[in-house]
């Protein structure tokens, strides 16, 4: 009778417990979302490098400096798994990014945290059995590391175990948008395990390997891993922390003085540049601000935020904006600007909206594709309906399905057909004019949400409208 | 042990690579203090961490 009791109830637990599909490489524990959370369960196979990590001081110390995770440690078998050691519930993450959607500081950034942590663990006497940019989230504004179950006791004689993948997954990806061009980033989406060095070795310039680091992290692996046979031997040399904080010493040295490489930017001096009047932007900043100081909520996404003027407005009354956009250098613009003026609370993303991060990995789950990862409270897409629907032939009913699919409330902005922007990308395109004007884009809306609000900006033809899902 | 073999290739290149490259930065160590002694010895007051800054660049 107790027997079944119990099973039931374990039952009812797995019922409305789900594994987390990215969280099966490493054998010390997983990932799993019960009621609505996230916890992660510390497999008995851990349980010493757990207790290490907090009786060591490591985990105090990188909570102090903000750069791990803060957990709370549950004595409750969620899982009903035998294998249970503890139960964490770490502080939960509002929006998962991924390294392909990272500008070119933001991976800069979240290499230096991993060398960091690395350091001050190997204080402390373990060391990071891993190394990945999957391990690196971006909150209010810093990165942070997530992997609570990356740290093992360290051995002196053994080099760094994690250091191939830190090459593979920070070094080449960094290095190949310093010497070539910042697209390579977006590789790590084709490569989730790291660019191998071999790939970079081929592509960089001949005169990169005089450059010391560089022979050492990338030209003289990619050069052993052909030749492996050499290499066995290696293991009966012994290692030295020393030696391993020579190497980090340089790798940190190397990652600073790498600036990023850019071969076009469509948009940086948009708002320089621009043919719109300083007037029609005053007006539209002033209209949008107004809007916004009636609403507020959890997360609000920019589409287009360019270098997130209106992402800022946004972060004032929500607690969480992101602001993507398709142009790198914005991004990164943006990005730098966040952490120095403190608008800690916007995430900005390299994401195009007209072919958003697809979901990839093992059974093509295990890193879910943008859209299914958002779940907004408000949209924002100012000055970017006409890119959909004549830069990229998106049909406007389309467009309505994609923002009802991810928000309730929608600010949009209609750039009409006689506006100079629009008539310019019009004048070669008449097959498309039937569908784009304002009459066509309040119907086909609409069909799905209420038109709040509706107001011309000044010293334009642009209309902003607020919009709430039905 | 299991996880120890997750992340290092079969050959232990990698184990390699770092033999190689901490002597290496070892012996660049040594050079750049000898250096540093060096020209403090006979430049007086030349700030060293700068100059290490250019020479990364």
């Amino acid at each position: 009778m107790e027997k079944r009791t119990f099973l039931t109830k374990k039952r009812k637990s797995m019922n409305n417990l789900k594994k987390h599909p990215s969280s099966f490489r490493d054998p010390s524990g997983f990932v799993f979302e019960y009621e609505g959370k996230l916890y992660r369960q510390v497999n008995k196979h851990y349980a010493d490098d757990y207790d290490l990590l907090l009786s060591s001081g490591l985990y105090d110390e990188l909570l102090k400096g903000g750069k791990l995770i803060a957990h709370q440690a549950l004595q409750q078998n969620l899982t009903g798994s035998n294998d249970w050691y503890v139960t964490l519930l770490p502080e939960q993450i509002q929006f998962i990014s991924y390294p392909y959607e990272w500008c070119f500081d933001q991976l800069k950034d979240a290499a230096l945290l991993t060398l960091d942590i690395l350091q001050i663990s190997l204080k402390h006497g373990m060391v990071l059995k891993d190394a990945t940019p999957f391990n690196v989230q971006f909150v209010n504004g810093k990165p942070i590391f997530i992997d609570t179950l990356s740290f093992e006791k360290y051995n002196d004689a053994e080099p760094w175990v994690a250091y191939r993948q830190f090459i593979e997954c920070f070094i080449v990806p960094l290095v190949l948008s310093s010497y070539k061009s910042t697209d390579f980033i977006r590789q790590l989406q084709l490569n989730p395990d790291g660019l191998p060095t071999s790939f970079a070795a081929k592509l960089l310039p001949f005169k990169s390997r005089f450059r010391l680091s560089l022979f050492l992290h990338i030209f003289l692996p990619s050069n052993i891993s052909t030749r492996k046979k050499n290499a066995s031997s290696a293991r009966h040399t012994s290692f030295s922390k020393q030696k391993m904080l020579n190497i980090v010493d340089d790798l940190q040295s190397l990652i600073r003085t790498l600036k990023p490489r850019r071969l076009y930017s469509v948009w940086n001096n948009y708002y320089e540049e621009t043919i719109l009047s300083n007037d029609y932007l005053q007006a539209k900043s002033i209209l949008v601000t107004k809007w916004l100081n009636e609403l507020q909520g959890n997360i609000a996404i920019d589409i287009g935020t360019n270098t997130g003027a209106f992402a800022v407005d946004a972060s004032r009354r929500y607690k969480n904006v992101i602001a993507v956009d398709t142009d790198e250098l914005c991004i990164d613009e943006l990005y730098k600007k966040c952490k120095t003026g403190r608008r800690e609370n916007i995430l900005p993303l390299w994401v195009d909206i007209t072919n958003p991060t697809p979901a990839i990995g093992w059974a093509n789950v295990e890193r879910a594709g943008f859209i299914s990862r958002l779940n907004a409270d408000l949209v924002m897409a100012l000055a970017v309906i006409h890119h959909l629907v004549i830069g990229s032939n998106i049909r406007m009913k389309q467009v309505v399905d994609i923002f009802k699919h991810i928000t309730n409330l929608l600010l949009i902005e209609f750039v009409p057909e006689e506006d100079p922007k629009v008539a310019e990308m019009l004048e070669r395109r008449a097959d498309i004019f039937d569908e784009y004007n304002q009459q066509h884009f309040e119907t086909s809306f609409s069909e799905e949400f209420n038109i709040l609000k509706k107001e011309v900006i000044k010293s334009s033809s642009r209309v902003i409208y607020l919009m709430q899902k039905k | 042990m299991l996880n120890n073999l997750l992340y290092i290739d079969p050959g232990s290149g990698s184990y390699l690579v770092q033999v190689i490259a901490a002597a290496v930065l070892g012996v660049a160590f040594y050079f750049k203090t000898f250096v540093a002694w060096v020209k403090s010895f006979f430049g007086g007051k030349k700030n060293v961490s700068d100059k290490e800054e250019k020479i990364n660049e």
